[in-house]
């Protein structure tokens, strides 16, 4: 190792990110305002997802059968979903255990001795692969004979299905956006330097230095930029971490958030990658561009 | 050392700065390249550093065919020549030391052999005692000097310069030339363009004249001013 060599480069890397520092400061507040988007987009994501699939798991088809449903009937519609390769699985659950299901979810709330007799009707419990194709499953189910009415809580499905979608195209969009603008405040940042040592780069130029020589001090001061706006965003991310997620959870009770499946660590590391490759693209753009010409 | 066939450069707002150049130059050579304010001489030598690129024409510097010359092979031949110009192009924040060595440091040089070079080159053209001080803390000869410097600390065969003397007093002017003609016996081949009529006639080199962007004249021992001391009459 030339340690002369490295005091050198460092030495030119630390003289250009201290010349513009108000502009330096802008770069890493945008770079950190990007990131806390983008980290708190992750975290809510990856959140949402465990609550998400939690939902949709416990939707289920209910096929209610006609009382006068004949056993070929019956079969049939067994044997329909059965082979159907949507479908994970097909139960039969008679009025009688539709009953027993039923008191025991109420919980003796409703005093099912009252009943002089089964209100119930036979159904199938329809559970499916994917959550989109309840809505066709049930739809094929209404076609068949004996089914008197299918219930799977369509708005139900079909909101959570929507707003999710909806919350993605959102988030996406506000982060593709901020991407650019970080981008675009950096690469200026970038070229205020190249611009301040421009005198520099000629005569770099003069003396036989490769563009990569020339681009390298410029490539590291914008890293540097990313990483540490990178770095703030994680700080506030952790700040919020700690403060306003509790108090979320305590507003929605009845959402079953949970940040369990959250790598804090691993998070950190993506958005502090996410950071210094902004930084680098950006500052390798406006170098480029000054050294084509 | 270098050599130009039938060079033309054509500057993309229409101007014909060199229309169909040929020249040799041999090792170890001191060449002038004289003539008015826009007839080439500058363009000339921005072809041989490839700051600019022929329209037609060949040019080989150093064994390399500057012309044909990829992009990104542009380094390696500066590393084989130094460039002086009329303006010193110092750094102004950084001491003599550091703008010699610069020019080392940001070709890949080692420590070892930046603390080695520098010292002998600024000995060398006579800077070594004010090795620490600030462009702004020197004169200009003084400047033009560690200029110099610079141009040679990489130990290049060619030497480039460009009105070197322009902006020095005679004194100067005078100690600079010297200054070249030495670099020039220790075997670096010197090209220097200039207007100044002093220079050329007191050194009594070869002199190559251009006017229009052609080579008018090429005189082994010439005079500023075509044929002036043969007792012949001015042209042009």
């Amino acid at each position: 190792m030339d340690w002369g060599k490295v005091k050198f480069f460092l030495g030119e890397v630390l003289r250009n990110f201290t010349r513009n520092a108000g502009m330096q400061a802008t770069a890493i507040g945008t770079v950190a305002i990007t990131i806390v988007l983008l980290g708190s987009f992750l975290f809510v994501r990856t959140a949402l997802a465990g609550l998400g699939g939690q939902l949709l798991d416990q939707i289920e088809v209910s096929i209610y059968l006609k009382p006068d449903v004949t056993a070929a009937q019956t079969t049939a519609i067994r044997d329909a979903f059965k082979g159907d390769p949507r479908v994970l699985s097909v139960d039969y659950v008679p009025k009688k255990q539709g009953l027993v299901e039923l008191r025991a979810r109420t919980k003796g709330e409703i005093d099912t001795a009252l009943l002089t007799e089964n209100p119930l009707p036979d159904k199938f419990r329809v559970k499916v692969r994917d959550p989109d194709n309840v809505p066709a499953v049930a739809a094929s189910a209404r076609q068949l004979a004996g089914v008197e009415n299918v219930v799977y809580g369509q708005d139900y499905v079909q909101r959570l299905l929507s707003l999710g979608a909806v919350l993605r195209r959102v988030g996406l969009g506000a982060i593709l956006v901020f991407l650019i603008v970080a981008s675009i405040i950096i690469s200026n940042t970038i070229r205020l330097t190249v611009f301040a040592r421009r005198r520099e780069i000629a005569i770099m130029q003069l003396v036989g230095a490769t563009n990569m020589y020339i681009r390298m001090p410029f490539i590291c001061e914008g890293a540097l930029g990313g990483l540490l706006g990178a770095l703030l965003a994680i700080g506030i991310l952790w700040i919020a971490r700690a403060t306003l997620w509790p108090r979320m959870l305590e507003a929605l009770p009845w959402m079953p958030l949970s940040s369990a499946a959250v790598d804090p660590v691993r998070l950190a590391l993506e958005l502090l990658a996410v950071g210094g490759a902004i930084g680098i693209l950006a500052s390798w753009i406006s170098v480029g561009r000054h050294l084509r010409t | 050392m270098i050599s130009l066939r039938g060079v033309s450069l054509v500057y993309p707002n229409g101007v014909h700065a060199l229309d169909h150049v040929s020249l040799e130059i041999g090792k170890g050579d001191f060449v002038f390249l004289v003539g008015h304010s826009g007839t080439g001489k500058s363009s000339l030598l921005r072809l041989l550093y490839r700051e600019a690129k022929p329209t037609a024409g060949e040019i080989t510097v150093d064994g390399i065919r500057v012309d044909a010359l990829k992009r990104s092979r542009v380094p390696a031949l500066r590393r084989h020549l130094g460039v002086v110009f009329q303006d010193f192009k110092l750094l102004s924040d950084k001491t003599v030391w550091e703008n010699v060595a610069f020019a080392m440091q940001v070709t890949g040089a080692s420590s070892r052999d930046v603390m080695r070079q520098v010292p002998r080159t600024l000995d060398l053209v006579g800077l070594a005692h004010k090795s620490r001080m600030y462009p702004g803390e020197l004169s200009g000869g003084e400047q033009q000097r560690a200029a110099i410097a610079r141009a040679l600390v990489n130990n290049p065969k060619l030497l480039l310069c460009d009105e070197p003397t322009g902006n020095l007093d005679p004194t100067n002017t005078t100690e600079i030339m010297e200054l070249l003609l030495r670099i020039n016996m220790k075997g670096t081949t010197i090209v220097v363009a200039t207007h100044n009529q002093a220079v050329v006639d007191r050194m009594r080199r070869r002199v190559v004249r251009l006017e229009n962007g052609k080579i008018v004249t090429d005189e082994e021992r010439g005079y500023y001013y075509l044929g002036l001391g043969q007792g012949q009459v001015l042209s042009g």
